[in-house]
């Protein structure tokens, strides 16, 4: 037996007792590991049992799911793309520099990850619906004087600048009920996963190769783009499909902030809700063995990139 | 660098795609209306926006395709919890229509303001869900506390049947003994479904129409939750800029032959809904002395609701007589409750709203010192009233003079009998009466030009105005919003101003 698949060590012989301790050994490790695993396959049985083939191809063959896979794979992907831009910067200042409120910052980013969903997604419901406390002082809540992102008595709406209204009225850019909310709220948790990972792997890339690079005449840009990020590559691979992944098996912030409506919010984790409210746990399972395929499909084309990128 | 310097570029260009692309998803996909349907003349033709409950997919999206493709109006449909969806409408009160999984998220949103019009569409009762053929045999709820069986109910603080399974229960002493019994509780009813279905339990406590189509289980009427029903309703919002539109689509969802043909094919019991019409038109009949009272709020209501209300202000004999010549009105607001009792065959029951004050109506000043009924009895007076066969103030006019026993020596004075007050209120104007006998709403208008005299001491001066519905009329649900409407706030302040009396207690809600 091998200690690892990449690597072939000689299994040294320690006495007559050695093959019956690491016969232990493995069984130990196999044992308590191969729970967890036989979990999964487990899950994945159960959901396989209680479905059929022609349950998973009707579902497939619906129009919605078609727009909510279509959309899930967009935004999921422009979630992941826009977290490791974010997170790559994010996590190389939070592992290199020591900087006033550094500590508030690290706790910040975390605050996704601990925030219970459903409150994340009331959050951006307020944010992008109330108007911002700030324009009260600055004078603004007044309807005439704020302008465009004002509302005030006509509307029955509190008066102030709100920031859907600007976006919308200014930008023409809708966010709430919109596609760019499903991305919003999937990129304010998947981020936070990613500035984790990328803080993890710029700890672990030791500084003193970007040291050298500046002695060398390198400026702290150049270090960063140069040096520090093609080491870091594996680590952003790793952030991008720990964001894609998050993103894909979002729910709860996009039902409050994007809503579940049909051909334009709903992605697919919504539509395993959809589909239990009205009692289709056939169709329910389908489409979650759907995104289950999906994963794989996708974990397996990262990794694939990975090893070449490596390579 | 040479990695970054690709790799960089390449994944902004991911992302310019992928922003392309859910761009061009997103555009709306334009519908063409049925050949030979007629698209509706009223509302606007923006997309409509509606918060509907998950638990009412499956009957609503036949609907709306249906209503798409005959009037070629596109309704958006957010899905989601009720209690998620009465959220969002707090704070971003952006939809036009909220369709909540039951009628207490509608009372809910009503009082605080976020819902306007509520059509009623389906009824749902409570009763136990078992597996397909009912291995336990339960029969009861009392049933439920036998040892063995697991028993799954809905969060009675978050889901509308549990609240509904815990008042009933609570009144029949149950409550404490069902909570015990109770394994776990869901946050939906759907979740309740669900759990028997996959075998987690072995009863719960569902509405009968979340069994629809799921040929596993089974529901089962039980004594104790007899009667315990939940009304499913469409609200119109507050925030609905879009008002006319909204109505449309709502009225589309309730009406007999159109949304609730879908709710009781999908198991819901519903009342008698109007009959679907792009454009409605319902017919009121209105004593004439109501016309100041009403004829403003009826206006306000074909705006926001886009339908057509054709009116006949008459005096009551004359639209009896009509009535009774097979002339059926949608509505019917009489002047007062004897001339309604003349056609209550045809009526549903009648509500009394308002009363009016019989008055002497004399010249400005009172020339000719007119105090009481006593004073009509002047010789040389010229007295107007009104026609006792033909209106219910001629009626009740003469039976306030039988009253008071002086009806012989008045009628030697009355020159004209009118079939309404107007008409009196106009002769006095240009002179050709003394005095005139009419309700004080008459004169509401010429207070300038007339003076009222009260009659004192006898009660049958006073007119009492009751509305009613017809029992066959294709449009029951529409009739019965503009009664909503003419009993809201604003509308009892025109009666007052027109001189007439508020009768009804309840404390209306607002438009």
């Amino acid at each position: 037996m091998s200690a690892s698949g990449k690597q072939q060590y000689p299994m040294v012989s320690n006495g007559r007792r050695g093959p019956l301790r690491d016969a232990v050994f493995f069984l130990v490790l196999g044992g308590l590991s191969s729970c967890f695993v036989l979990l999964i396959v487990l899950l994945l049985a159960a959901d396989l049992s209680f479905t059929s083939p022609t349950a998973f191809a009707a579902a497939l063959r619906k129009p919605e799911i078609q727009a909510a896979f279509r959309l899930t794979m967009l935004t999921c992907t422009l979630a992941a793309v826009l977290s490791v831009w974010v997170a790559t910067p994010l996590g190389y200042l939070l592992s290199r520099f020591r900087f006033p409120g550094s500590r508030i910052v690290d706790v910040i980013v975390d605050i996704p990850i601990v925030l219970p969903p459903l409150v994340l997604g009331l959050s951006l419901l307020i944010l992008f619906h109330q108007p911002f406390p700030l324009t009260r002082w600055l004078g603004l809540a007044d309807t005439e004087a704020a302008g465009v992102g004002a509302v005030g008595a006509a509307t029955g709406r509190p008066a102030g600048w709100i920031l859907e209204d600007w976006l919308e009225e200014s930008a023409g850019i809708p966010v709430t009920y919109r596609w760019p909310a499903v991305v919003l709220a999937q990129f304010a948790v998947s981020c936070a996963f990613a500035v984790r990972t990328m803080r993890v792997t710029f700890d672990q890339i030791n500084p003193r190769a970007e040291d050298v690079a500046r002695t060398l005449g390198c400026t702290r840009g150049q270090a960063f783009l140069q040096v520090a990020l093609p080491q870091a590559w594996r680590g952003i691979l790793t952030a991008g499909t720990i964001s894609w992944a998050r993103a894909l098996g979002e729910f709860g912030p996009i039902l409050v902030f994007a809503g579940a409506t049909r051909f334009r919010t709903e992605v697919l984790s919504t539509s395993v809700f959809l589909e239990l409210s009205v009692g289709q746990l056939d169709a329910a399972v389908a489409v979650s063995l759907m995104m289950v395929l999906m994963a794989v499909a996708v974990l397996l084309f990262l990794r694939w990139l990975g090893a070449g990128m490596s390579t | 660098m040479g990695k970054t310097a690709v790799v960089i570029p390449i994944s902004l260009l991911v992302m310019a795609g992928m922003v392309l692309l859910l761009v061009q998803a997103d555009r709306p996909r334009v519908r063409q209306p049925q050949a030979g349907v007629a698209l509706r003349s009223a509302g606007a033709s923006a997309e409509l926006s509606l918060f509907c409950a998950a638990s009412n997919r499956s009957v609503l999206e036949p609907i709306r395709e249906r209503y798409e493709r005959e009037t070629g109006h596109r309704v958006q449909v957010q899905y989601g919890a009720s209690q998620t969806l009465l959220s969002q409408l707090q704070v971003a009160g952006v939809a036009d229509l909220f369709l909540p999984a039951d009628d207490s998220f509608l009372r809910i949103a009503r009082e605080s303001g976020l819902v306007a019009e509520v059509l009623p569409v389906g009824m749902m009762r409570c009763g136990l869900v078992v597996r397909r053929g009912n291995p336990l045999r339960l029969r009861s709820v009392a049933d439920l506390l036998r040892d063995g069986v697991r028993l799954v109910q809905a969060n009675p603080d978050a889901a509308a049947v549990g609240k509904l399974a815990r008042q009933v229960l609570t009144k029949q002493g149950m409550w404490d003994s069902v909570n015990a019994a109770t394994d776990g509780f869901r946050t939906t009813v759907n979740d309740v479904a669900n759990d028997v279905a996959v075998g987690a339990a072995d009863a719960g406590i569902v509405y009968d129409v979340v069994l629809y189509g799921r040929a596993d289980l089974e529901f089962v009427d039980v004594p104790e939750l007899q009667g315990a029903t939940s009304q499913v309703s469409i609200g119109v919002t507050t925030a609905c800029s879009q008002t006319a539109a909204a109505l449309h689509f709502a009225r589309y969802v309730s009406a007999e032959d159109r949304g609730l043909e879908e709710y009781r094919r999908q198991g819901f019991a519903a009342e008698r809904g109007d009959v679907w019409a792009d454009v409605p038109e319902l017919a009121v009949y209105a004593g004439s002395m109501l016309r100041p009272a009403i004829e403003d709020t009826i206006t306000a209501f074909e705006q926001r609701e886009g339908v057509r209300v054709s009116r006949s202000y008459n005096g009551c004999g004359i639209l009896v007589a009509q009535m009774q010549s097979g002339q059926h009105p949608d509505a019917y607001f009489a002047c007062d409750v004897e001339f309604m009792k003349q056609v209550a065959d045809l009526f549903g029951p009648a509500t009394d709203v308002s009363q009016n004050e019989l008055v002497i109506l004399v010249p400005k000043g009172n020339p000719r010192q007119i105090a009481g009924l006593q004073d009509l009895t002047q010789s040389d007076l010229r007295v107007g009233i009104g026609h006792e066969k033909q209106c219910a103030m001629g009626w009740i006019t003469q039976r306030t003079f039988a009253e008071s026993g002086l009806t012989t020596k008045i009628m030697e004075n009355v020159t004209v009998q009118t079939p309404t007050g107007d008409m009196l209120v106009n002769q006095l104007r240009t002179g050709s009466l003394d005095a005139a006998v009419a309700y004080l709403s008459n004169a509401a208008g010429s207070a300038e030009y007339l003076d009222a005299v009260q009659i004192q001491g006898i009660p049958c001066s006073v007119a009492t105005q009751p509305w009613a519905v017809l029992r066959q009329s294709r449009y029951p649900r529409l009739a019965d919003r503009l009664f909503e409407r003419i009993r809201s706030a604003e509308s009892q302040e025109i009666f007052a101003a027109e001189g007439f009396r508020w009768q009804l207690s309840e404390n209306p809600a607002k438009p």
